[in-house]
C-alpha cells in the first residue's frame, strides 16, 4: 500500500463521518458554537461590501504617475488590452485622482480626502492591493468575491463561517445580511446563500423596520398567549411522539427549533430597536445626517449583532444606479458614495474599539473589482473609470490583523499587481485563518467533491496577520 | 464538525506514521550538493523540515521522494518526466512551484538530470480502488439462516451481512406506516383516507403488492421521481447571472423528464435522449434531419447558470464545455472529473488529458436557444393553442387593453396639444426633440443625424451605464440647438405637422427615460406603466406557451459553417493557455486505453460534425459500461432507503464512500440491465423487499454500537419530508392541491415582505409574476417557477434552493426559520384555515368528530384517548388544531 492510498483512505474516514448527517453538536442544533480549528482572536466578522467596483486609486492606492499623465494617453498599455476585457476598445487618456492624497497615522497610510473619518483609523487597518478577481463583470465578480466562485450556487463566506463555527447566540440567526435600502444586490439571494451547505447556514436577510425577518411576526389576530398555548400543545404532542421512538436527536432538535423561533420573535425586534442607543453613539455613526443615516444605522446594527454573538454580519452598500460603478462623472459621483460610508465605518471601528470588541471582531471592507486608471473613451466631458478585475483593494481591521500593515503593490498606474498576482482565494484563505478556520479542514462533501471556499486552496497572507 | 476533524487528524497522523515506517524500504538516495542548494534556496522557506508546508520537505533525497500530502511521492527515480515535482516546477501540474514564480531552466535541468541518475525502483503493487472500473460481478444471492425473512434476493444479501454481524432486523412496519411510507416515497404525497382504508381493508397477501403496482402507474409518480432527476440535472429556469433572466422554456425539459418517468422510459434510452438528442443521422438517406422532439431532452445540456454578460467569448465557451463535461461525468458515471480540468485527479485515475478527451465530445455542440418543437401530445397542443388564442384575445381587446386604448387616446390629444403649444412658446424639451426625430418626413434633421441619435439611444438603453447616458446627453444637446433654430424660422410652420403624431408616439413618450421634463405627468406615466405591465404579463405567458424550447444543436462545420475548433488540453484549465490538441475519447480508467473513440458517422459523411455526443451517449448507456447501471441503481437505493449503498452517489471513485453491500449493488446493476433498464421494475424489487418494509424503530436496539449509521440496514431510516413533499402534503390536507400536470411554471405568492418582487410596473421587470389562475398557486411544487436568485423562502428554508450545480443528495436541516415559516407563514395558516372549514363541512359541529377527522386527514390515524382529551381541552379554534398537526414531527417525518 502506498502512502497516497493510505492518505486517501484516511480522507475517507472524514467522508464517512461527515455523512452521518451529524452536522450538529450533541443537542442537534446545527448552529451550536464550535471550536476554532486554530487559535485566533476573531470571534465575529463584519463584512462591508461595496457593490459596483470601487476605484482603488481615488481612495487608497496613491499613484503620482496618474497626475503626471493626467489627460494623456496611458503608456505601456499592452497588458491591459485583450486580457482585461473592458468596455472600451483600448485604454485611453489617464484620469488623475481629483482628490488630495496625504499620509495618515504612524503607518503613513496614503488616503485621499474622500475618506477623512476613516483616515483617522488608518493605523487600525491592514490593506491588500492588487487582488485578482476571476471575471470583469459585476454579477460573476460579486459571486466570486462573496462565495469563492464566479457562478451562483456556491456557499457564501458567511455560510462557511457559521458552518465551521456555529453561532454564539441561540436566539438569533448566526449569519445576518443587511442590503442597501435603495435596491437589491445584483447577485440576489445567492450572495448570502448556503449553496451546497445545509440550509441552516444560509444568511438571513434583515429588512428595514421593526420586523426584520420574513415570517417573524404571527398572523394578524394571533396573540402571544394564543401562540404560546399552541406551541405548548405542539410540544406535548411532539414529546410524546419522540418518547415512543429511538434515535430522536433530529426530532428533539425540531422541538427545540420551535422554542428558538418563539424567542426570536422578541429578540429580533429588540435587536433592531436603536432607541436603546445613546445620542452620542448615534451621532458617531452619522445617524443625525440624512446622507449617512442609511449605512450608519446598518453599521450600528452590525455592532449590536456582534455584541450579541452573531457570527457573521454582511452589509451591502450600493444598489441599482447608486452602485459604485463610476463609468462616468466619477468626480461628481464618487464623493457621494464615500460620504455615505465614511463616517459610519469610522464610527463602527471606533465604537467597537471603545467597547473592547475590535479585537474579537474582524471587519472586512471589499468590493467586487477595482477600476482602471483610464477613462471609457466616451464623448463626454465627465470622465469615469472602467472595470478592472486585477486591481481590487481590500482592507481589514480588528480581530487578529496586523494594524497598519500593507500587502501587495500595484504598478505605477494601479492596473494590476506589480509583483505576484494575488488571487482572491488567498484573501479568502486569510479570512478563514483569521477566524480560526483551516481552509483545508473546512470542507463539505457535495456531488462527489470536497468543496471548500478557496477551491484549489489559497495562500494565507501572513504579512497582514499579527 | 470539530470532532470529525479531530478524528480525521488522529487517523491521518496514525496512518502517516504507519506508512513512514512501511514505505522507506528502498536504499537511501543520494542528493548531490549542487541540487541540494537549488532546493534549499528556492523551496527551503516553505518546505524545510520545520515548516513542511503540505507535509513536504526538501531536507533530503528521501524526504523529496516521499513527497507531500497532496501528490504523494514527488519523484520517480529514473523518470523525471513522471515525477510530480518536475511537473510542478514546469507548471504542468498545479500549483506551479515555487509558488508565484518559476525556477530558472538551468536549475530545472539539473534537477531532471539528478532524477534521471537515480536507480529505477521496482514497480510497487498498486492497491488502487478498481471496483467501480471493473464490470459488476455476477454475484448470486447468498445463503442465509433465517430464510423465512427473505422476500426477494435483496434480502438475502442484506440478511447475510446482518447475520454475520449478529443483528436481527427490525420487524415489519405496521400497515399504516407502510402505506404512508410507500405513498411519500413513490408519489410524494400521503395516502388519502380512502386510499388508506382500502389498503387496510384488503387482507389478502397481495394487498401491499397491489398498492405498489397502483402507485407505480399513478401519474403523480413521475412528478415525484422526476423531481429527483431535476435535482441531478441542476434544473433552473433563469440564467442565474447578471439580471437572472429566464433562459427560455425550460419547463419543456421538466415535463419531458416527468413524462419519461411515467412512461417508464428505459434508463439507457433516457440517457441517450438527453446526451445525444438531435445528433443522429441516417446511414442511408440523404439530408436526414433529426426529429425536432429530440431537442427537448437535450435541455439537460443547457441547465447550468449562463453568463450572458461575459465579454470574452472564449471564456464563456470554455465555462460551458467544462460545465457539461463535469455534469455528464458526475450524473451518469458517478465520476468527479471536474478536478481534472486543472490538474490530474488526485485520487482517481483520471488524467487531465482524459478530461479534455471527454470534453471533446461536446466540441461541435452549440448551446443555441429558441428551437421550435411542436407539442407531441395532441390534447396539450390544443390546450396551448387555446391558451395562446385566449391570451391573444386579452392582448387584442381584453379589459386592460380597452382601458389602455382609451388612455392612450387621451394621452395623444394631450401630446398634440402640448407639442403645438410648446413649439410656439419656444420652450423646447428633449421630449420634443425625440418626437421631432420620429416625424416623417424629416424636415429639420439629416438622415445621418437621425441615425447617430438612434445609435446613441440604443447604446444608452442597452448598457444603462452612465458613460453612454452622457454621450446621449451630449448628442441631444447639440440637436436641441439645431431644433430651436429651426423652430425660430418663419417658414417652419411646425404646429400643423404635429397632427400627424400617433399612438406610437404616445407609447414612445410614455416609456421614454431621460432627464428633464416629460410631456406627461408622473402619474400618467405610472398609470400607463401599470397598464402595459399587465399586458406584458400576458405576453410573457404567451411566450411560455409557444413551442420554442431550450436545447443544443450541432454546429454544421465546413463547408457550410466555420471550422470546429479542436479540443485542446488547457494548462491549469485556463482558456488563455491552450496546450496539445486531443481527440474525443472515453476515460482511460474505464476503457484501459487512451485511443480515440470511434465516432458514429454516416457512410457518406454528409454531416461530419454529427454523432459525437451520440457516440458518448451510447457508450455511457451501455451494458459494457461498468458504472452507468450501478450509479443509477445506487441513486434509486438512496431515494428509497435514505442513503446509497455507496453513500457518495456522485462519486464512485477512490475518494468516495466504499459500498456497504458491493455484491448487492452488482447484483442489482446486472439485473437492472438484464431487465432492459426498466426503472419501475427496479422500484418494485426494492420496495417489495423485507429490508424496505422494516419498521423505523428497532424493538431491542435503540442504538447499535456496531453500526450506528444503519449501514447494514437493520431498520428503516426515518427522514424529514423534502420541501416539495411537505408543501404538497399541506395542500392535499386542505383539499386544495391542484393536480393539473405540466405546462409553464407557476408562482405561489411570496411572503408579504418580499412582495416588491412581484409588483407591477416595477423597474427592471417582474421577478415574480401573478398566476394565470388563482389556483395555480396551489399546484404541485415541482411546477413552481425556478428562479435562481429568488427561491421561494419556504422552499429554501427546507433545503430546496434552485440548484445551480447537480445535487445528488439534499441536506435536511432543522432551523428556527423553518419553524417561523410553519408557524407564521401564509401557507400553513391558509391551509389550516381551509382544512378547518373542510372538516366542519364534513363532520359538523361536534368537537370530537372534528379532531378525529383532523387526525385522519393529516396523520392517517385516529387520535388516542389522551390525545383526544388534550386536544379537546385546547382553547384554540379548529384551525389552530390543524396548524399544530401540520407542524408536528409526525406530519413532517416519513418513517
Amino acid at each position: 500500500m502506498t502512502r497516497r492510498d493510505l492518505l486517501s483512505k484516511s480522507y475517507l474516514g472524514l467522508g464517512s463521518l461527515a455523512f452521518a448527517d451529524l452536522l450538529c453538536a450533541e443537542d442537534g442544533n446545527p448552529l451550536a458554537a464550535r471550536k476554532q480549528h486554530l487559535p485566533a482572536k476573531a470571534k465575529s466578522c463584519i463584512f462591508l461590501f461595496m457593490e459596483g467596483g470601487v476605484s482603488q486609486m481615488d481612495l487608497y492606492d496613491y499613484k503620482p504617475m496618474l497626475l503626471k499623465y493626467a489627460g494623456q494617453q496611458m503608456p505601456k498599455a499592452e497588458r491591459t488590452v485583450g486580457e482585461l476585457a473592458t468596455f472600451s476598445a483600448a485604454p485611453n487618456r489617464v484620469i488623475p485622482p481629483y482628490w488630495k492624497f496625504a499620509q495618515h497615522g504612524q503607518s503613513g497610510r496614503w488616503m485621499s480626502s474622500l475618506l477623512p473619518n476613516l483616515a483617522t483609523c488608518s493605523d487600525d487597518l491592514a490593506f491588500i492591493h492588487g487582488i485578482k478577481v476571476d471575471n470583469n463583470n459585476h454579477g460573476p465578480a460579486v459571486y466570486h468575491t462573496l462565495t469563492g466562485s464566479q457562478f451562483p450556487g456556491s456557499a457564501s463566506i458567511g455560510a462557511w463561517m457559521t458552518y465551521g463555527l456555529g453561532s454564539e447566540n441561540r436566539d438569533l440567526p448566526g449569519f445576518i445580511v443587511m442590503g442597501d435600502r435603495r435596491g437589491a444586490t445584483i447577485g440576489g439571494a445567492s450572495v448570502w446563500g448556503n449553496g451546497y451547505l445545509p440550509a441552516a447556514y444560509q444568511g438571513t436577510l434583515f429588512r428595514n423596520g421593526s420586523t426584520p425577518i420574513v415570517d417573524l411576526t404571527p398572523r394578524p389576530g394571533m396573540t402571544e398567549s394564543a401562540q404560546r398555548s399552541e406551541l405548548d400543545l405542539l410540544n406535548w404532542f411532539n414529546t410524546r411522539h419522540a418518547a415512543e421512538r429511538t434515535n430522536t436527536s433530529e426530532l428533539d432538535a425540531r422541538i427545540a427549533a420551535y422554542e428558538l423561533a418563539f424567542r426570536m420573535q422578541t429578540k429580533a425586534p429588540e435587536l433592531v430597536d436603536l432607541a436603546q442607543e445613546s445620542e452620542a453613539t448615534k451621532k458617531l455613526y452619522g445617524l443625525d445626517d440624512a446622507v449617512t443615516e442609511g449605512f450608519g444605522s446598518q453599521c450600528l446594527l452590525a455592532r449590536r449583532m456582534v455584541e450579541r454573538g452573531v457570527r457573521f454580519v454582511k452589509l451591502l452598500h450600493g444598489a441599482g444606479g447608486d452602485r459604485w460603478d463610476d463609468h462616468g462623472s466619477i468626480k461628481e459621483r464618487l464623493p457621494v458614495h464615500c460620504q455615505e460610508i465614511d463616517k459610519p465605518i469610522a464610527g463602527l471601528l471606533k465604537d467597537l474599539k471603545a467597547r473592547g470588541l475590535l479585537d474579537s471582531t474582524l471587519v472586512v471592507w471589499a468590493s467586487e473589482m477595482g477600476r482602471t486608471p483610464f477613462d471609457n473613451n466616451l464623448v463626454t466631458d465627465k470622465p469615469g473609470r472602467d472595470h478592472n478585475q486585477y486591481g481590487l483593494a481590500i482592507w481589514m481591521a480588528g480581530g487578529g490583523i496586523k494594524p497598519g500593515s500593507t500587502f501587495g503593490e500595484t504598478d505605477d498606474f494601479s492596473v494590476r499587481a506589480a509583483g505576484d498576482e494575488i488571487p482572491l482565494r488567498d484573501v479568502h484563505a486569510t479570512l478563514l485563518r483569521l477566524m480560526g478556520l483551516d481552509q483545508n479542514r473546512l470542507t463539505y462533501l457535495h456531488a462527489g467533491r470536497y468543496k471548500k471556499l478557496t477551491d484549489i486552496g489559497g495562500r494565507i497572507i501572513k504579512e497582514i496577520i499579527a | 464538525m470539530t470532532q470529525m476533524n479531530n478524528t480525521d487528524k488522529t487517523m491521518r497522523t496514525f496512518l502517516v506514521s504507519l506508512c513512514l515506517s512501511a514505505s522507506v524500504t528502498a536504499a537511501p538516495l543520494d542528493l548531490p550538493p549542487t541540487v541540494a542548494t537549488i532546493f534549499a534556496a528556492n523551496c527551503g522557506e516553505c518546505h524545510s523540515e520545520k515548516v513542511k508546508t503540505s507535509g513536504f520537505s526538501v531536507v533530503s533525497a528521501d524526504a523529496i521522494r516521499l513527497g507531500g500530502n497532496k501528490h504523494g511521492q514527488a519523484i520517480v527515480p529514473g523518470h523525471p518526466e513522471q515525477s510530480p515535482l518536475v511537473k510542478m516546477l514546469k507548471g504542468e501540474l498545479a500549483p506551479g512551484m515555487p509558488m508565484g514564480r518559476s525556477l530558472a531552466k538551468a536549475d530545472i535541468d539539473k534537477i531532471e538530470a539528478w532524477i534521471l541518475s537515480l536507480p529505477v525502483e521496482q514497480a510497487v503493487k498498486k492497491t488502487d480502488w478498481r471496483w467501480p472500473f471493473e464490470m459488476p460481478s455476477k454475484a448470486v444471492p447468498p445463503t442465509v439462516r433465517n430464510t423465512s425473512w427473505v422476500q426477494n434476493p435483496i434480502d438475502a444479501f442484506v440478511l447475510r451481512k446482518l447475520e454475520q454481524a449478529e443483528i436481527v432486523p427490525a420487524p415489519t412496519a405496521t400497515k399504516r406506516t407502510l402505506a404512508r411510507r410507500l405513498h411519500f416515497d413513490l408519489i410524494g404525497l400521503p395516502p388519502s383516507t380512502e386510499e388508506l382504508n382500502a389498503f387496510l381493508a384488503d387482507t389478502s397477501p397481495e394487498a401491499y403488492e397491489k398498492m405498489v403496482d397502483r402507485l407505480l402507474t399513478d401519474t403523480r409518480y413521475g412528478e415525484r421521481w422526476g423531481r429527483h432527476w431535476l435535482d441531478l440535472a441542476r434544473y433552473g429556469e433563469t440564467s442565474g447571472l447578471e439580471g437572472d433572466g429566464a433562459i427560455g422554456n425550460a419547463w419543456r425539459y421538466r415535463d419531458w423528464v416527468i413524462d419519461a418517468f411515467n412512461r417508464n422510459l428505459p434508463y439507457n434510452t433516457f440517457i441517450i435522449k438527453q446526451l445525444g438528442g438531435g445528433d443522429e443521422h441516417s446511414m442511408t438517406r440523404n439530408n436526414y434531419q433529426p426529429d425536432p422532439q429530440g431537442f427537448v431532452p437535450t435541455g439537460f445540456l443547457r441547465m447550468a447558470p449562463w453568463d450572458r454578460s461575459n465579454l470574452v467569448a472564449a471564456d464563456v465557451r470554455q465555462n460551458y464545455l467544462s460545465e457539461v463535461t463535469t455534469a455528464t461525468s458526475s450524473v451518469f458515471l458517478g465520476l468527479t472529473m471536474g478536478c481534472a480540468r486543472c490538474h490530474d485527479h488526485k485520487y482517481d485515475p483520471i488524467p487531465t488529458r482524459d478530461y479534455y478527451r471527454l470534453q471533446a465530445f461536446f466540441q461541435a455542440t452549440e448551446a443555441t436557444g429558441g428551437l421550435d418543437v411542436p407539442y407531441k401530445d395532441a390534447v396539450f397542443a390544443a390546450k396551448a393553442k387555446a391558451k395562446i388564442s385566449e391570451l391573444q384575445k386579452q392582448l387584442n381587446d381584453g379589459p386592460e387593453k380597452k382601458e389602455l386604448d382609451a388612455f392612450e387616446k387621451e394621452l395623444l390629444a394631450k401630446l398634440i396639444a402640448a407639442r403645438k403649444e410648446r413649439s410656439q412658446n419656444k420652450e423646447i424639451l428633449v421630449a420634443d426633440l425625440r418626437l421631432e426625430l420620429r416625424l416623417k418626413p424629416q424636415r429639420i434633421f439629416t438622415e445621418v443625424e437621425r441615425q447617430q441619435h438612434a445609435d446613441v439611444v440604443e447604446d444608452a438603453n442597452r448598457t444603462q451605464d452612465p458613460p453612454e447616458q452622457r454621450a446621449l446627453e451630449a448628442n441631444e444637446s447639440a440637436l436641441l440647438v439645431k431644433l430651436k433654430k429651426a423652430y425660430a424660422l418663419p417658414d417652419a410652420d411646425p404646429a400643423k405637422r404635429f397632427e400627424s403624431l400617433d399612438l406610437e408616439d404616445v407609447r414612445f413618450e410614455a416609456n421614454a427615460k431621460y432627464s428633464g421634463k416629460s410631456i406627461f405627468s408622473k402619474e400618467e406615466k405610472a398609470h400607463f406603466g401599470e397598464l402595459t405591465a399587465k399586458l406584458d404579463v400576458y405576453r410573457l405567458r404567451m411566450g411560455r406557451w409557444n413551442t420554442s424550447v431550450l436545447g443544443v444543436q450541432v454546429a454544421p462545420g465546413p463547408p457550410s459553417g466555420p471550422d470546429i475548433a479542436p479540443a485542446r488540453i488547457l494548462i491549469r484549465g485556463d482558456y488563455r493557455q491552450p496546450g496539445e490538441a486531443v481527440e474525443p475519447g472515453f476515460p482511460s480508467s474505464i476503457t484501459g486505453n487512451s485511443k480515440p473513440a470511434e465516432i458514429i458517422t454516416d457512410r457518406y459523411r454528409q454531416y461530419p460534425t454529427r454523432g459525437l455526443r451520440l457516440t458518448l451517449a451510447k457508450w455511457i448507456a451501455n451494458k459494457e459500461n461498468p458504472l452507468t447501471a450501478r450509479v443509477w441503481v445506487n441513486r434509486m437505493w438512496q431515494y428509497h432507503f435514505g442513503q446509497g449503498i455507496v453513500r457518495t452517489t456522485s462519486d464512485f471513485g477512490k475518494n468516495g464512500d466504499r459500498p456497504s453491500h458491493p455484491e448487492l449493488l452488482d447484483y442489482l446493476a446486472n439485473r437492472f440491465m438484464d431487465d432492459g433498464w426498466d426503472i419501475k421494475k427496479m422500484h418494485k424489487l426494492m420496495v417489495m423487499s423485507a429490508t424496505y418494509q422494516q419498521a423505523a424503530d428497532h424493538p431491542v436496539l435503540k442504538e447499535n454500537p456496531k453500526d450506528p449509521a444503519n449501514r447494514l440496514l437493520w431498520k428503516f431510516n426515518r427522514r424529514r419530508l423534502e420541501a416539495e413533499v411537505l408543501r404538497d402534503s399541506m395542500l392535499q390536507a386542505s383539499g386544495r392541491l391542484k393536480l393539473e400536470m405540466g405546462g409553464p411554471s407557476v408562482f405561489p405568492p411570496l411572503p408579504a415582505d418580499l412582495a416588491d418582487f412581484a409588483r407591477y410596473g416595477r423597474n427592471g421587470g417582474l421577478m415574480w409574476e401573478p398566476n394565470e389562475k388563482d389556483e395555480d398557486a396551489r399546484r404541485r411544487s415541482v411546477y413552481i417557477f425556478q428562479r435562481r436568485s429568488l427561491p421561494l423562502p419556504m422552499m429554501a428554508n427546507f433545503d430546496a434552493i434552485v440548484f445551480s450545480e447537480s445535487c445528488d443528495r439534499r441536506s435536511t436541516t432543522t432551523t428556527p426559520l423553518q419553524a417561523l415559516a410553519m408557524m407564521n407563514g401564509y401557507l400553513s395558516n391558509e391551509e389550516s384555515a381551509v382544512l378547518a372549514n373542510r372538516i366542519i363541512k364534513e363532520t359538523g359541529a361536534n368537537i370530537s368528530s372534528q379532531i378525529r377527522r383532523a387526525f385522519e386527514i393529516t396523520l392517517n390515524r385516529e387520535p388516542r384517548e389522551e390525545e383526544m382529551i388534550r386536544f379537546t381541552q385546547f382553547a384554540g379554534k379548529l384551525d389552530a388544531v390543524c396548524r399544530v398537526l401540520m407542524n408536528s414531527n409526525e406530519f413532517l417525518y416519513m418513517e
